[in-house]
């Protein structure tokens, strides 16, 4: 499948001579086997006790919206099956023990690395989330303020701020749904603009699963659904993880 | 559904217009005593030589005129402002303090940290090319970028083809394939170029290739619409 997925990408490459760099997907391990159940996965990623900050919690830049929407997840959690996921500065400290597949993973000596979306950390200025999920519908949903720093026409969001959201959680979603590790595809609608401070709601899904492959697709609207503010759609490609080699 | 989304872009108001800086250092001549425009878009020392070195070519080329510097903004300009403020609707749209507060989003970051990135246009031709340098705060997988600040710098060179050409655009539709994960802290360019406009719609697109044009790392297409300053809903 793999072999596969890397002559379809070399189709796909405008020219040949653009594909000299060496295969980076790695080989499929015919011991290991794609299925390592969500349950697992969420558990391996919300760790019951951990020292790590997660920034996925209430603070005063919140609005009122965003405050109350999230205590009706809150809720939702202790009955309904759903599961708030935690935040961490890095993606990092959220696969720790784990690392990419050899043959992807690179060597870093970056010991300040940020997740895109924790990259400002001046509460409220910069990407205030939240990201809800429930294993069996396979769906989240994401609470999103976009805070004055991600600013693009004034007073309002930069487009490139909800595409990032919207990875984001495409990535988390894709993840704990059925290891979907790398972004193949975003394909995003813009139909109205986000004011800087107020609340957008990220309602994702996942479509299907197949040849290696999820497809993903997001609503994201006001919260009293009246405004849309853009639909997206995304592919994942699966991709295990390994556990971590002693040298690190 | 484009009538009315068009309808809905215009009440909400206009997403891009040219950016003229506020704080505009002085024009430099160089040699060859053509005055070429810069701005925030100069060198600083977080950029790695593959930049500088890019750079440098782009800049010989800005000297015959063919292609210019795009200039970039740390803050919102008052002339970007005053362009949105004619597409108002009934309410105020921002308040004082936080015009103050407001960055504009690729402009966010310390040095070296985030998005360190020059354009340049070549308007005969058309295209738009973006040096992009992505620093360890735009991280995604481990040691790669993450897919939406990739998708920013995308929206953003597309972005400037389309406002070139129409004046004050919005980002209708973004499509990006992802060939390959981009390494962090690596240079990499943004070639976009306007394929077609019909009316008021600008379809542009693009690719992010490696500083030696070997890999190919992703490839984009979008939609930007024109917004209509002569038609305004109050």
């Amino acid at each position: 499948m793999i072999q596969r997925a890397f002559q379809v990408v070399a189709r796909c490459g405008q020219q040949g001579a653009l594909l000299r760099a060496p295969c980076i997907l790695p080989r499929l391990n015919p011991a290991s086997a794609f299925g390592s159940s969500t349950d697992s996965l969420v558990s391996r990623f919300c760790p019951e006790t951990t020292d790590l900050k997660d920034y996925a919690l209430p603070n005063a830049s919140w609005c009122p919206d965003m405050l109350s929407l999230y205590q009706e997840y809150l809720e939702k959690t202790k009955s309904d099956g759903w599961i708030k996921l935690p935040s961490f500065k890095s993606n990092r400290e959220h696969i720790q023990g784990l690392q990419l597949p050899s043959g992807l993973a690179v060597a870093s000596d970056k010991d300040d690395c940020r997740i895109f979306t924790r990259c400002i950390q001046v509460e409220g200025r910069g990407y205030e989330y939240v990201i809800f999920f429930h294993p069996s519908k396979k769906k989240s949903v994401c609470l999103f303020q976009p805070g004055p720093y991600l600013e693009g026409p004034p007073g309002f969001a930069h487009g490139g701020s909800l595409a990032a959201m919207m990875d984001e959680t495409f990535s988390k979603t894709a993840y704990l749904a059925g290891e979907g590790l790398l972004t193949l595809s975003l394909n995003i609608r813009f139909k109205n603009l986000i004011p800087v401070g107020s609340l957008a709601v990220l309602n994702v899904d996942v479509e299907k699963i197949e040849d290696q492959k999820l497809y993903i697709s997001c609503v994201t609207q006001s919260r009293d659904e009246q405004t849309v503010y853009a639909k997206s759609s995304g592919i994942f490609l699966q991709l295990q993880l390994e556990k971590e080699s002693s040298q690190q | 559904m484009l009538r009315s989304c068009a309808k809905r872009l215009r009440a909400l108001g206009s997403l891009r217009g040219p950016l003229p800086c506020e704080r505009r250092p002085a024009l430099r001549s160089f040699s060859s005593k053509k005055v070429v425009y810069k701005d925030f878009s100069i060198p600083n020392p977080s950029w790695s030589k593959d930049i500088r070195l890019l750079f440098d070519e782009f800049m010989k080329k800005c000297e015959d005129g063919s292609w210019k510097c795009f200039p970039s903004c740390k803050y919102g300009s008052i002339q970007r402002t005053q362009d949105f403020k004619m597409f108002h609707l009934d309410r105020e749209l921002t308040k004082e303090d936080l015009r103050t507060q407001t960055r504009l989003f690729t402009s966010s970051f310390e040095e070296g940290l985030g998005f360190e990135y020059v354009i340049f246009c070549n308007d005969v031709e058309k295209r738009t090319v973006c040096l992009f340098q992505g620093g360890p705060y735009l991280e995604g997988m481990p040691g790669f970028l993450h897919g939406g600040a990739i998708a920013t710098m995308i929206d953003t060179t597309l972005g400037v083809s389309a406002v070139i050409a129409g004046g004050t655009v919005m980002t209708a539709n973004l499509n990006i394939n992802f060939k390959r994960p981009i390494p962090l802290c690596s240079v990499v360019v943004i070639n976009t170029q306007l394929d077609k406009v019909e009316g008021r719609k600008f379809f542009v697109s693009g690719n992010v290739q490696s500083a030696d044009e070997k890999t190919l790392y992703s490839e984009a297409t979008s939609l930007f619409i024109k917004l209509d300053p002569d038609k305004s809903l109050t």
